[in-house]
């Protein structure tokens, strides 16, 4: 989906794509423009994922677009897999773009945390439940 | 007083944000801003819109308006609700939008203030820039108006094309129209914007759009007498086509202006 080249405002919000890494961690991510209208859509998967008791990994580096409806989810199945004892990290790759800017903003960037890569959120869910860097 | 770039009405739905972040997105275009503060205007606008959706109507349809200005150094942009204003209540689980929303208005807008009271409805006004603070007496134009529609006004000048563009790009998207017929779609409103404004009744460049299933009803008006064909002549292409063609229908119809005059209207549809 995403964007239909060159055409104006041809925009569709985006997709959200169930990927597995070799040793079968999931990882959640999320393609394209992401507001309201998938928010919930978003949540559902992710509580699911959370239900099945694995560590996961939620990556922003394909997304174009976030609001504070996502960052919201986001956040909040974050406290649940906390809550449960699972891993949860947050990766996105692309520094300074419109997902990066919003995430520095909000302050989510060190909150969260948010890894610079993939390879590094899936450490971090994998080696600590809540995601968040060693002391 | 100037009138706005554009005026857009549409119903309060999660879905139609981005047909919002599309027009503002436009209009950014239009007036050369750089990339960066587009996408800033973008988050700015989707989250005064989506307090409209979440908070605005209890779950009940209403109307979302949204007036966009661009002046020499912002774009004044407001976005309004009849709603019910903001009362305390509990935010449901998950439900951080409020949380966050109104710190991203904060950081990315120069200054922007939200007014109304109970049973008021809200307005959002949001700046970008640091020119004297301008008026904010001119209403929001057709808000009493609910309808299942998208409508829009564009004053004249370089925004109408881009901002038409992408809307009309936009809705065609959600309408799982095909990416022949997007293009189509946006042929017709550059057609439509080609001609802008000298035909529109009440000198602004008026449009109506209603999505459907792989379909979209497009009326625009009101036109003067005769500004219907002269649209329609302005499609014809040399060599016998016409850009007419590319709609499944399209006919000049007569119907009644916001004043309650009767005016002309070009209709069409765009469809699979």
């Amino acid at each position: 989906m995403g964007s239909n080249q060159g055409i104006p405002g041809s925009v569709r919000t985006g997709e959200i794509a169930l990927e597995r890494t070799e040793a079968g961690l999931p990882v959640l991510a999320i393609k394209g423009e992401h507001d309201l209208s998938t928010a919930p859509v978003l949540r559902q998967q992710l509580h699911s994922l959370i239900a099945e008791g694995v560590p996961i990994v939620v990556d922003l580096s394909s997304a174009t677009f976030v609001d504070s409806s996502i960052l919201g989810v986001i956040l909040d199945a974050r406290r649940r897999a906390e809550a449960e004892g699972r891993g949860f990290a947050v990766s996105h790759a692309n520094g300074a773009d419109p997902v990066g800017r919003v995430l520095d903003i909000t302050g989510l960037r060190s909150e969260l945390p948010v890894h610079a890569a993939r390879e590094l959120a899936e450490t971090a869910a994998v080696g600590n439940p809540s995601g968040k860097s060693p002391a | 007083m100037s009138s706005p770039d554009f005026h857009l009405l549409l119903p309060a739905k999660a879905e139609n944000v981005l047909v919002v972040r599309q027009a503002v997105a436009g209009l950014g275009e239009a007036i050369g801003l750089p990339e960066q503060r587009i996408d800033d205007l973008k988050t700015v606008v989707t989250e005064a819109c989506n307090n409209v959706v979440l908070h605005a109507y209890d779950q009940r349809p209403g109307p979302l308006a949204v007036t966009a200005e661009a002046g020499e150094d912002e774009v004044a942009v407001v976005v309004a609700d009849r709603g019910r204003g903001f009362e305390p209540r509990p935010s449901g689980a998950g439900e951080a939008s409020l949380g966050l929303g109104l710190p991203l208005i904060a950081a990315l807008s120069d200054s922007f203030e939200i007014s109304g009271g109970a049973g008021e409805g809200t307005r959002t006004s949001i700046r970008f820039g640091y020119a004297p603070p301008v008026g904010r007496d001119n209403g929001t134009p057709g808000i009493e108006r609910i309808e299942e529609t998208l409508s829009m006004q564009l004053a004249p000048g370089a925004a109408v094309r881009p901002v038409l563009a992408r809307v009309l790009g936009a809705m065609a998207s959600r309408a799982d129209l095909p990416v022949d017929r997007l293009a189509d779609s946006v042929l017709l409103g550059d057609a439509v914007s080609s001609h802008a404004p000298a035909d529109f009744a009440e000198g602004q460049v008026a449009v109506s759009i209603k999505d459907g299933d792989r379909a979209l009803d497009v009326r625009v008006g009101p036109l003067i007498e005769g500004g219907g064909e002269r649209i329609l002549a302005q499609m014809e292409i040399p060599g016998g086509g016409s850009l007419r063609k590319l709609a499944r229908s399209m006919e000049v119809t007569k119907g009644v202006a916001s004043d309650g005059s009767s005016a002309e209207f070009l209709v069409f549809e765009i469809a699979t």
